[in-house]
């Protein structure tokens, strides 16, 4: 069956490498999910303990929350600001390309090395946007606020990640904004449609499949999210901004192997479910339409 | 559109842009700032010539991992991306949604088993222990570019070189590669540059600070109490290991641009 030529020659290599390994891990997971381990040795059969245990804790919770905040407000942000300036940009203004570029740019940049800068920025005491803010006197002179605290933490983790990816969001509208024919917009303006009326008329009903990829892929980027919140926050202060990456990761790091690998499952699940509701819902859109 | 021409909303979305682009160019104008406040321009060599931390180490180390798993990726998503597309066999539809699905799965959720694995196969604190799981978390996308890409090729061109005598191997070297050329700088460029800016992988399975990646040894620059000084010696060390990341960039926006959106506006 694996002679060379057999169809089965050319995927064998992406799926024994890539494909084994990931779903060889996945399995590991949901078998240690059911242990007591410690990571290494040790690993005793616990049955369900550990989801009980999980749905409990009020951590998991509290990480799940910021999961779900995060993920409907970097997905709505980053597609408001990138459909605007996508539109802006087809206008071929003079230099729009030096914008694109410019929103572009963090995409090529490090997460880590991004959330670095924003943390020393963020920082309350001598961070550069509170020093910037009380030199503009928008802020009394003492004022410090706790970007990175327990109440804009997940604000300033949701900010970063749209500094990051907006670019993203921008391209793909930009690229889906080429394909409308300029025979929509013509009939448009005979009809007398102003800019307003043509944008929420023809530019965003037909950049409907642009959005719907747009959605699955931040609700799979948005489980994915880890950098930016460990090297910043750290999911601190206390577990107030916790994501389940970071909770799942601070757990493995205590020796809870098995109740990690709980935690583990519930994102795969999450995400597995997550993206299939999108898709089905973006694909039952199609068939009406 | 016509409202173009109009001066007034030509001077809106050029208020529009340039406020977002401030919003933007802030934390980089900012780091680059903070890096000379204290010290000047010498935090540049101080980083340099750091005692801990090794610049061009850190800067080789990224290049081997991203540049290693970048040719795996282009050699196995390649031909993958040929067999689900232009070859027949059982079961090729459901092996591919099985391969996928993996694109949802994140790092963080498989980390326990991941390092147990690559602990037992001794190839913890190794760059093949960091190459391998590099490749198998980021080669799905690349797949479904080259899967897309391919299908847009005519069969006939298959049908063409099987009258010619070629074997499905020979269709794919000599027929369908030397068209995929920038397919495959695509995928190239964005599994470089995915590769690069990967922290979790090689934070879990790397040990020995010698052989640190750039986002790793950003560490290395930080400590518990830091004097003004390391700080803005932290912002020259951030900056200097962003700069081959936008060289990488300048050097293939096209390509980078094209990569990162061809797997988002394929049907």
């Amino acid at each position: 069956m694996l002679r060379r030529g057999s169809p089965y020659f050319y995927i064998l290599p992406i799926v024994v490498l890539a494909g084994g390994l990931i779903y060889y891990c996945i399995g590991f997971s949901a078998y240690a999910s059911l242990t007591d381990w410690n990571g290494l040795t040790r690993m005793d059969f616990v049955g369900v303990a550990n989801y009980a245990d999980l749905i409990e804790d009020p951590t998991f919770w509290i990480a799940l929350r910021n999961n779900l905040v995060f993920m409907a407000a970097t997905i709505v942000i980053q597609a408001v600001l990138g459909l605007l300036i996508a539109v802006i940009a087809k206008e071929r203004l003079p230099g729009s390309n030096v914008y694109k570029a410019i929103f572009f740019l963090p995409i090529a940049m490090a997460p880590a090395i991004i959330a670095t800068v924003f943390k020393y920025m963020l920082e309350a005491n001598y961070g550069t946007l509170n020093e910037s803010l009380r030199a503009l006197g928008l802020i009394g002179p003492d004022a410090v606020i706790q970007w990175l605290g327990k109440d804009l933490g997940i604000w300033s983790i949701i900010l970063i990640n749209v500094f990051q990816w907006m670019g993203f969001s921008m391209m793909t509208y930009y690229a889906g904004l080429m394909s409308i024919p300029d025979e929509l917009y013509e009939a448009g303006m005979i009809d007398g449609a102003g800019w307003w009326r043509r944008l929420v008329s023809i530019t965003i009903p037909s950049l409907r499949g642009t959005t719907s990829v747009l959605v699955i892929l931040g609700i799979v980027g948005s489980l994915k999210t880890f950098d930016i919140v460990w090297l910043t926050t750290g999911g601190g202060p206390g577990v107030s901004t916790q994501f389940l990456n970071t909770f799942l990761v601070q757990t493995r790091a205590d020796r809870e192997a098995g109740y990690a690998s709980a935690i583990g499952v519930v994102i795969l699940v999450l995400a597995f479910a997550l993206a299939m509701l999108q898709i089905r819902a973006s694909n039952r859109e199609r068939s009406i339409r | 559109m016509n409202g173009t021409k109009r001066v007034g909303p030509r001077i809106a979305m050029y208020a529009t842009l340039t406020f977002l682009a401030a919003i933007w160019l802030y934390p980089i104008g900012l780091a680059i700032y903070k890096s000379v406040s204290v010290g000047g321009w010498g935090n540049y060599a101080a980083v340099l010539n750091h005692r801990t931390f090794s610049y061009w180490a850190a800067v080789g180390n990224s290049f081997l991992l991203a540049g290693a798993s970048a040719i795996v990726i282009v050699l196995i998503a390649s031909l993958g991306g040929y067999a689900f597309s232009k070859l027949q066999f059982p079961g090729r539809t459901a092996i591919y949604y099985v391969l996928l699905a993996c694109l949802a799965v994140p790092v963080a959720s498989v980390v326990t088993p991941l390092f147990f694995t690559v602990n037992n196969l001794g190839l913890r604190d190794s760059y093949t222990g960091v190459i391998v799981p590099l490749v198998a978390f980021n080669v799905m996308i690349m797949l479904m570019i080259m899967k897309n890409h391919f299908d847009s090729l005519p069969d006939e061109l298959i049908e063409a070189a099987k009258l010619d005598g070629s074997n499905s191997f020979g269709t794919f070297w000599r027929i369908l590669v030397p068209l995929s050329g920038s397919s495959l700088a695509n995928i190239g460029v964005l599994s470089f540059v995915y590769a690069w800016n990967e922290y979790l992988l090689p934070t879990l399975l790397l040990t020995s600070p010698e052989r640190f990646p750039v986002t790793q040894a950003i560490s290395l620059l930080e400590s518990d109490r830091m004097s003004q000084e390391q700080i803005s010696q932290l912002y020259a060390g951030l900056i200097l290991m962003t700069v081959p990341s936008i060289l990488v960039y300048l050097a293939s926006q096209r390509f980078l641009q094209a990569g990162v959106t061809a797997g988002a506006v394929k049907s």
